[in-house]
């Protein structure tokens, strides 16, 4: 049993590869969730999927133009997804629309243009690799860039935390403090681009939103307060690396959606049976008594 | 116009405009400091437009507000205030989060705050709701908390927009005193009223909004029906109540 257990669980972290892979799980793990919780507050939940997209032209054009190196391409990531927020805030600014449809047009017209210059440029094994992520090629540079990145995101979000809380909660509160929201919130959606740029190299490009959303999401089944919410969805996000790799190297399949699809598992089996709001949850649900002890 | 020329907050030959249209024109004069000085006009008077001005929230077309409040130390209410109520915030970190702008943004809460935190709850009788979540409180018990937030901040300048809109009977009292002990120890407080009760209990001085213009009068002198230098009768001020006018 005990060598099952190995052959399963230690075994396959033998290898240089998985070990890398899974460091930069981890670090991702710890930088992701809290912008998806904050992200699911703000009722955003879906400016990560259009911000992931946002980001493949740029990816492509550094893969084009430097091969598969992570540097190159999450530098065109990141440039490419700033283009598309700024872009998209100043047509809806300019036109009055919303921005979400100019969100949604700019991110199918980055899609598009992503998958054509990858295309062009390489075989399909790349595209995949862009894509869907793949744990082989992650080396050391890469995985110091993964690291460097996500310990940017922790500090950062550290350091404008108390803003942030204020501006989703109050924003007219920040406003008067002479601090202006449009401020807090562009260095938020900044933060997010880089995560995602440093997601894609083991998770692709369209994946790299899953481990940001998918345990924000599942944590709100969970809990009521902030620092729950980003605790239950850090943890959540760690096995879900952990166990994505594993399923992964045991099956042979891409390393982003392995880690995606047990986050997805965790997101399901939260709405089955978490302890706020989830199917269980409902069916139990009985008001308490008058004088009964305020709940925690 | 009570003018005090060393007061906090002045207002010198002020214009102020929303879009193309000037709301306010040679708007000139002092809110007395620690006093409770009510706002009132008739809708679209141009209470929210002196309020956004004087919070540096609407740039003035001529003149100038002078305040030497600094910024953390301003408080505004307004009465559609855009609170995300589905935000997951208990009452106390809301009144918490207003020692943040004095406090900054890395360094942690000390027992020393979170005690004050508690004081301020208990003299707001909220203290059984401390880690009720906000959208769970009723429009009173909001108001409470929401006031015990700029407690928290020590404001110097308290701007309120109708606040006892919406509350039950028994929050109107616990914040006409508390409103009171605030201006007692010194902090200027401004609010838009409606109801002439509530002005006659709360106000020291009165605001008259008119015709783009603002006079200085005082509360007796309002309600008594003597709004000089306005040609404005008290009830086409939008003023209602059983107070005598």
């Amino acid at each position: 049993m005990l060598t099952l257990l190995d052959a399963w669980l230690l075994a396959p972290f033998d290898y240089g590869f998985m070990r890398r892979a899974l460091v930069a799980g981890l670090a991702l793990s710890l930088a992701a969730p809290p912008l998806g919780v904050f992200l699911v507050l703000r009722g955003m939940s879906l400016i990560g999927d259009a911000m992931a997209h946002a980001i493949l032209p740029g990816v492509a054009l550094g893969f084009l133009l430097a091969g598969f190196s992570l540097p190159a391409m999450s530098l065109g990531g990141v440039l490419s997804g700033l283009l598309v927020a700024v872009l998209a805030g100043s047509v809806s600014q300019m036109t009055g629309h919303r921005e979400d449809s100019a969100m949604a047009s700019f991110f199918l017209i980055s899609l598009a243009g992503g998958v054509m210059l990858v295309s062009l440029g390489g075989s399909s094994v790349d595209l995949t690799h862009v894509l869907f992520g793949s744990v082989l090629a992650v080396n050391t540079t890469a995985l110091l860039l993964i690291a460097a990145i996500s310990s940017v995101i922790v500090v950062t979000l550290a350091v404008i935390f108390r803003a942030l809380v204020v501006e989703c909660l109050d924003p007219l509160f920040l406003r008067g403090q002479g601090l202006h929201g449009g401020l807090v919130h562009g260095l938020f959606l900044g933060l997010v681009v880089l995560n995602l740029t440093a997601g894609f190299q083991t998770l692709g490009t369209l994946m790299a939103v899953g481990l940001m959303m998918l345990p924000a999401t599942a944590a709100r089944f969970w809990s009521k307060r902030l620092e729950g919410l980003i605790a239950i969805a850090i943890g959540l996000a760690l096995a879900a690396s952990f166990g994505g790799l594993l399923l992964s190297y045991h099956l042979s399949i891409p390393s982003g959606p392995a880690i995606i699809l047990i986050a997805g598992v965790g997101y399901l089996l939260s709405a089955l049976v978490g302890r706020h709001h989830s199917l269980m949850a409902r069916l139990r649900r009985r008001a308490a008594p008058l004088g009964a002890p305020e709940p925690h | 116009m009570a003018a005090t020329s060393d007061a906090r907050l002045q207002l010198h030959d002020l214009q102020l405009a929303q879009g193309n249209r000037t709301v306010l024109q040679h708007v000139d004069g002092a809110f007395r400091d620690g006093a409770i000085t009510a706002l009132v006009g008739a809708n679209g008077a141009g209470k929210s437009t002196l309020i956004q001005g004087i919070m540096g929230l609407l740039k003035p077309v001529a003149g100038r507000v002078e305040c030497t409040v600094p910024k953390e130390r301003r408080a505004w209410l307004p009465q559609q205030l855009p609170l995300d109520l589905t935000f997951p915030m208990s009452v106390e970190e809301l009144v918490m989060t207003g020692s943040w702008p004095s406090h900054g943004a890395l360094v942690g809460y000390c027992a020393r705050h979170y005690r004050k935190g508690r004081e301020i709850m208990a003299r707001l009788g909220i203290s059984h709701l401390a880690h009720r979540p906000l959208g769970e409180l009723s429009g009173g018990q909001r108001q409470r908390a929401l006031i015990g937030r700029t407690l928290m901040q020590e404001a110097e300048l308290l701007l309120l927009d109708e606040p006892f809109a919406n509350v039950d009977a028994e929050t109107v009292d616990v914040l006409t005193t508390v409103l009171r002990d605030m201006a007692d120890s010194g902090v200027t407080i401004i609010v838009v009223l409606h109801d002439t009760d509530q002005l006659a209990r709360l106000a020291d001085e009165v605001v008259v909004l008119a015709n783009g213009h603002a006079h200085w009068t005082s509360t007796e002198a309002l309600l008594q029906g003597q709004t000089p230098r306005s040609p404005v009768a008290p009830l086409a001020l939008g003023l209602t109540g059983t107070h005598a006018c």
